[in-house]
């Protein structure tokens, strides 16, 4: 099986590579294109449906630092598509090179259930979960920014930080009473 | 009898919205152009119609003139009511040389001798479609104006375009166009649409097409969006696949704008999880209805984008393929049925 593998190639000077994985191809792009704008750091941008990835492409791809799975939450396809892309990836990117983004939290056909699944399945991965607008320019400038941050430290070019440290701080945490009804 | 004539102009004006009726008007050309500066298009409608009242008096109209006011309407704004396709089947060996003149007498004398009274109006429009537009009447009564039915038909080409057909009339209709064409059957195409122009499109297939080729090259190179050297697609031969079989079922470009498909199931109900309904002898009968703005441009979406898998089904590529938007899908017979669907008329 081929699992991406977070060390085995060697980093670039002052380059941090990024993957984003999403089943719907939309937002991927909104969020690449802000993303290249960094002028402190070159941002390599690598747009995936979903894993795993070509092997053709193995020799030519640098090493990744991190690996953001975007779900809309208003389609369920786009979970599992993520879901089942995970098993593609080497368990070494699980300390803090794994990150989830969830787009469309707000809108009100989104079951809970799904956001549920969501949260426990980060919790679970010991993962952040960060939530973004991808329909404004606004949102995805936030959402960029955000990214940059914990891209940073993914590709070690924060001194002090690594990215194990900042995804204890950051990582997703599951309230105890998840599994009992909401007031709603 | 003149006051139904003038009754139908009335209500024919009120039918035509105000910033088609100068249009329409000069299009018709049947006002002279002292008439035409006299009538101010800025007045309310009812002034208009009094206007036109006075000129219906003053230049002696007839029936006849209404009919064709009425006719140029129709033709320069078909989207109204929906249409329906029959496909005419089994040609004589003389159907490809049928001509108008000989279309229009045979047309004009079998329905006369179909229905009696009846007024008929056959028209050629510019782009070599025939217009013909029925009024009809039975021994009692006079041809009723105000329920016509609009018939467009293709010369040499199978297809007829029927719009406000009742099912009565379906087989008067159906007689006289089978022997003025020269064929010896017409059947229903099981295709529909408000669109007049979209489902010609769609049937005599005049929209661009693609077809299957080992060097997919002007598709890929149309989708070079990323231009910027840091950012790369990582499976873009996927995505390439996947535009190419659904330009491949649905073709490029502008798509006819069809906005309904709708599929009919008789099959048996299978889900594991319900035995009850699984268990059950009869068929299952349900109706899956797709509605858009635009049918075809979506489901292309859906198969480029890969929502919808690809090769792409022949349910749903059927729909440009065979020309129909209306499916009836029954089981084939024992075994592995849910596999095997067959879609018959």
């Amino acid at each position: 099986m081929s699992l991406l593998k977070p060390f085995s190639k060697l980093p670039a000077l002052n380059t941090a590579n990024i993957l984003l994985v999403e089943s719907e191809e939309q937002f991927q792009q909104s969020l690449a294109d802000s993303l290249v704008e960094e002028t402190s750091v070159t941002v390599n941008v690598r747009l995936a449906k979903s894993l795993p990835l070509p092997v053709k492409n193995e020799e030519s791809r640098p090493r990744i630092d991190l690996v953001v799975f975007i779900i809309n939450l208003t389609s369920e396809l786009s979970f599992q598509s993520a879901e089942a892309s995970l098993k593609y990836l080497d368990p070494g990117y699980f300390l803090g090179k794994v990150c989830f983004m969830v787009t469309n939290a707000r809108n009100a056909s989104v079951p809970t259930e799904r956001l549920d699944a969501v949260r426990k399945l980060a919790a679970s991965l010991h993962c952040p979960l960060l939530f973004a607008e991808d329909q404004t320019p606004g949102g995805v400038t936030n959402a960029t920014e955000r990214l940059l941050t914990m891209l940073k430290v993914a590709a070690g070019l924060v001194p002090m930080a690594t990215a194990l440290y900042l995804s204890h701080l950051t990582r997703c945490t599951v309230p105890p009473d998840i599994d009992q009804p909401s007031f709603d | 009898m003149d006051d139904s004539m003038k009754r139908l102009l009335q209500r024919l004006i009120r039918r035509i919205p105000a910033q088609m009726l100068k249009t329409t008007l000069d299009k018709w050309g049947r006002l002279t152009a002292a008439q035409k500066r006299s009538m101010d298009f800025t007045e309310p409608k009812w002034a208009l119609t009094e206007k036109l009242m006075a000129i219906y008096e003053e230049n002696g109209w007839t029936g006849k003139h209404i009919t064709e006011l009425e006719m140029t309407y129709i033709i320069d704004n078909p989207n109204q009511g929906m249409w329906y396709a029959f496909q005419l089947m089994d040609p004589e060996d003389d159907a490809h040389s049928v001509e108008l003149t000989h279309f229009k007498e045979h047309f004009k004398s079998h329905l006369s001798e179909l229905v009696r009274p009846v007024s008929i109006k056959i028209k050629k429009h510019t782009d070599e479609a025939v217009w013909i537009r029925i009024a009809w009447g039975d021994s009692f009564s006079r041809p009723n104006h105000l329920k016509p039915t609009y018939v467009v038909h293709h010369l040499q080409t199978p297809y007829v375009f029927v719009t406000s057909l009742t099912s009565k009339q379906k087989p008067l209709l159906s007689q006289a166009l089978v022997l003025s064409t020269r064929h010896q059957a017409i059947k229903d195409a099981n295709l529909s649409g408000r669109k007049l122009g979209a489902i010609r499109d769609l049937l005599m297939r005049q929209y661009q097409q693609v077809f299957p080729t080992n060097y997919p090259s002007p598709l890929a190179e149309r989708n070079e969006t990323v231009s910027n050297p840091q950012i790369e697609k990582e499976q873009v031969k996927c995505a390439e696949n996947r535009l190419q079989m659904a330009c491949e079922a649905f073709g490029d470009g502008v798509l006819p704008q069809l906005q309904s498909s709708v599929y009919k199931l008789e099959t048996k109900f299978k889900d594991h999880s319900n035995k009850t309904m699984t268990e059950r002898e009869q068929p299952f009968r349900c109706v899956v209805k797709f509605a858009s703005t635009n049918l075809l441009e979506s489901l292309r979406h859906c198969a480029s984008s890969g929502i919808a898998s690809t090769p792409v089904t022949p349910l749903l590529s059927s729909i440009p393929l065979k020309g129909r938007n209306y499916f009836v899908i029954t089981d084939n017979g024992p075994g592995p049925s849910s596999q095997t669907r067959q879609t018959q008329n």
